[in-house]
């Protein structure tokens, strides 16, 4: 039987052809990938196992494990780990809460809605930067419009750390509320029309109907915004520098660490701590919800 | 089980009128369904009746109670929408079961809730699919689930908005028929909305049909098709539609009936009603009063030549140009065989001509 082995060689001949053909099409990824992901990863991982003195005129010299221990068991460890996690608490449950109420607000037809719409969304147009300066402007204790607002201030190690979160709440709205808005645009009129004739009153209808129906995006920007906590750093730098006495020092400051305070090895060690948490938090954020959420049908 | 009455409702969406002054009575039990073009107004009329749009003038009566400033929840309608309107993210059974439990105040106990459930699950051959969720249903399910979820609450009236649209040709023929024996087994009132002629006459028990937010007829379906009320009607209604030719009322002679004289011949007319002779009128034959006849000296016919003929297995339709218009004759297989080209004469059963004034369009006879 010559034929169907022929046939088998050439579908063989295919399977190779197509293969090549897709690793090639992955080369370009793959390339960006090792150059901006992996080959730092691995880089991170020598750091955090190595010694370097601080002009770098020895050479490095391995230490193992134990530098890493050290630093993700020491107190300025732990007190950024505490601030980021605070720092996320106050940013994630109210940024999102803020920009899908800002959202529903402004999800109806009515005149001059567009108007409030492009206000609310504006701050995705400014930079941390600008936004970042704006704020510390109006809390300025001298000539600042909120100088007389206590708990807003950047001065007191006890309100500075929240004084930042609403900050980073403010510059994320922009971002939530056009996500929710675009979602809340995607659900059917005549689906609240139903729920309404089947007797759901507004609260409720919200509650069980469009919610449920906007939760891949709030899935979504819970984990932007979750990551983008953890990440934050130009309005820490901009607004206190990560004082005062450290109040505002996240684990990401302390891993960029501006004033260079601390060893690269060490810094290196923070790092792989904060990758895994990210990791952690990200996952458990995405298999808790993904069971809740609901995509389409 | 309610009656709805609409007394003189406009509803306005700025400058616009969608409803004009609508005053119709829908009896208790009735299968009403209002038929018209698409943007007539049909579908602001029912969603008014649902509470879904506001009612700019007029009374709106459910039952006995003015409906005006009644919310959707406390009017006890049920709603079937084009789009089903299911909700993607609960099983079957819970879009089902979601009026009994989303009105608090009409909240009913779980035994009976479950009990209600299945028994509209059963009835519309739901019961093997309540653990899924809408997305794994065909187009079809769907829309007994919604049907399903609309029966659970036992409403005093069912409100349909074009349901049946978006099934293919046969299921939307049966559907017709379930939903015929729905109306029947339930006894509530049934208001459809459709712009197909065919589910309105085939389910009505009357037709109100709509053009341009007013009520052009009501009536039950062999009478509108009988006798349409104006040249709206007559041309909406029937398929293929009304034939219609402009001509001059000739009175009744001692030796010939009344006829009417058009550019292309005449046809003789039943009584002419409230036509007045001499006057200007527009002729209406539907295709099954019109019979081809040979063209020799035929008394009372238009002259017409054969453009087109359609077979349809079981009848043809025979397109003749008289003048410049197109008429179509519907004739049976088995009539004698004709010829596109061929030259002809038409002839009309005197009872089938309607008779309509050109400037107001309305009946005569």
């Amino acid at each position: 039987m010559a034929a169907p082995a022929r046939a088998q060689t050439r579908r063989f001949g295919n399977k190779v052809k197509d293969a090549g053909l897709a690793y090639l099409f992955l080369l370009p990824a793959l390339i960006v990938f090792s150059v901006f992901s992996y080959y730092p990863l691995y880089r991170l991982f020598w750091y955090a196992t190595h010694t370097q003195s601080r002009f770098r005129n020895k050479p490095a010299s391995y230490v193992g494990l134990n530098q890493i221990k050290a630093s993700l068991t020491s107190n300025d460890f732990i007190s950024g780990l505490t601030h980021s996690g605070l720092y996320m608490l106050y940013t994630v449950p109210l940024g999102l809460l803020l920009g899908v109420m800002l959202a529903v607000s402004t999800h109806r037809r009515l005149k001059g809605i567009k108007v409030f719409q492009t206000i609310f969304s504006s701050t995705v147009a400014s930079s941390v930067a600008v936004a970042s300066v704006v704020f510390i402007t109006l809390v300025n204790p001298e000539i600042g419009y909120f100088k007389n607002v206590p708990w807003l201030s950047l001065r007191n190690p006890s309100t500075a750390l929240f004084a930042v979160s609403l900050s980073s709440v403010w510059q994320n709205l922009g971002l939530t509320f056009i996500v929710v808005l675009a979602a809340l645009q995607t659900v059917p009129d005549e689906l609240i029309e139903a729920a309404t004739l089947d007797g759901y009153g507004a609260i409720r209808r919200f509650w069980r109907i469009t919610v449920p129906l906007i939760s891949p995006a709030l899935l979504f920007l819970g984990i932007v915004l979750v990551v983008s906590a953890l990440q934050a750093f130009a309005q820490i730098e901009i607004l206190t520098g990560g004082g005062p006495g450290g109040a505002t020092e996240t684990l990401l400051f302390k891993i960029a660490d501006p004033r260079g305070i601390r060893p690269l090895g060490v810094r290196a060690s923070y790092s792989l701590g904060l990758f895994v948490l990210t990791a952690v938090v990200a996952g458990a954020q995405y298999s808790i919800m993904s069971k809740r959420v609901h995509y389409g049908d | 089980m309610s009656a709805v009455a609409f007394d003189q409702v406009t509803k306005k969406f700025g400058d616009t009128v969608a409803v004009d002054e609508f005053s119709l009575q829908i009896a208790d039990g009735e299968f009403m369904v209002l038929l018209g073009p698409s943007g007539c107004g049909k579908s602001t009329a029912l969603r008014m009746i649902a509470g879904l749009e506001e009612i700019s003038s007029g009374i709106l009566t459910i039952g006995e109670r003015v409906v005006n400033h009644i919310p959707p929840r406390e009017r006890d309608i049920a709603m079937v929408f084009q789009s089903y309107a299911l909700y993607p993210h609960m099983s079957v059974e819970k879009n089902i079961e979601s009026p009994l439990v989303a009105n608090k105040r009409a909240k009913v106990d779980p035994i009976e809730r479950l009990r209600r459930v299945h028994e509209a699950a059963e009835t519309l051959g739901l019961t093997e699919y309540l653990a899924r969720k809408p997305g794994e249903l065909s187009g079809g399910q769907r829309q007994r689930v919604a049907l399903a979820r609309a029966i659970v609450r036992r409403p005093e009236v069912f409100l349909m908005d074009e349901p049946l649209s978006n099934l293919d040709a046969k299921l939307r023929t049966q559907t017709r028929l379930e939903l015929v024996d729905l109306h029947r087994r339930l006894g509530t009132t049934f208001v459809y909305v459709t712009h197909d002629q065919v589910e309105a006459m085939t389910m009505a028990d009357r037709i109100a049909v709509i053009s341009e937010g007013r009520i052009q007829q009501v009536g039950a379906p062999q009478d509108v098709y009988e006798r349409p009320a104006n040249l709206f009607v007559a041309s909406f209604i029937g398929s293929p539609p009304m034939n219609t030719i402009e001509g001059k009322l000739q009175g009744a002679t001692e030796s010939a009936p009344p006829a009417v004289l058009t550019a292309e011949g005449s046809i003789s007319i039943g009584h002419p009603g409230s036509a007045v002779t001499g006057s200007e009128l527009v002729l209406g034959i539907r295709p099954e009063h019109l019979h081809v006849t040979d063209p020799v000296d035929t008394p009372n016919a238009l002259r017409g030549t054969i453009q087109n003929i359609e077979l349809l297995g079981h009848e043809r339709h025979v397109v003749c140009s008289v003048g410049t218009t197109l008429m179509t004759v519907r004739q049976p297989n088995d009539a004698p065989p004709v010829a596109i080209g061929q030259a002809i004469s038409l002839q009309a059963d005197p009872s089938g001509v309607h008779l309509f004034d050109p400037t107001s369009t309305d009946r005569l006879n």
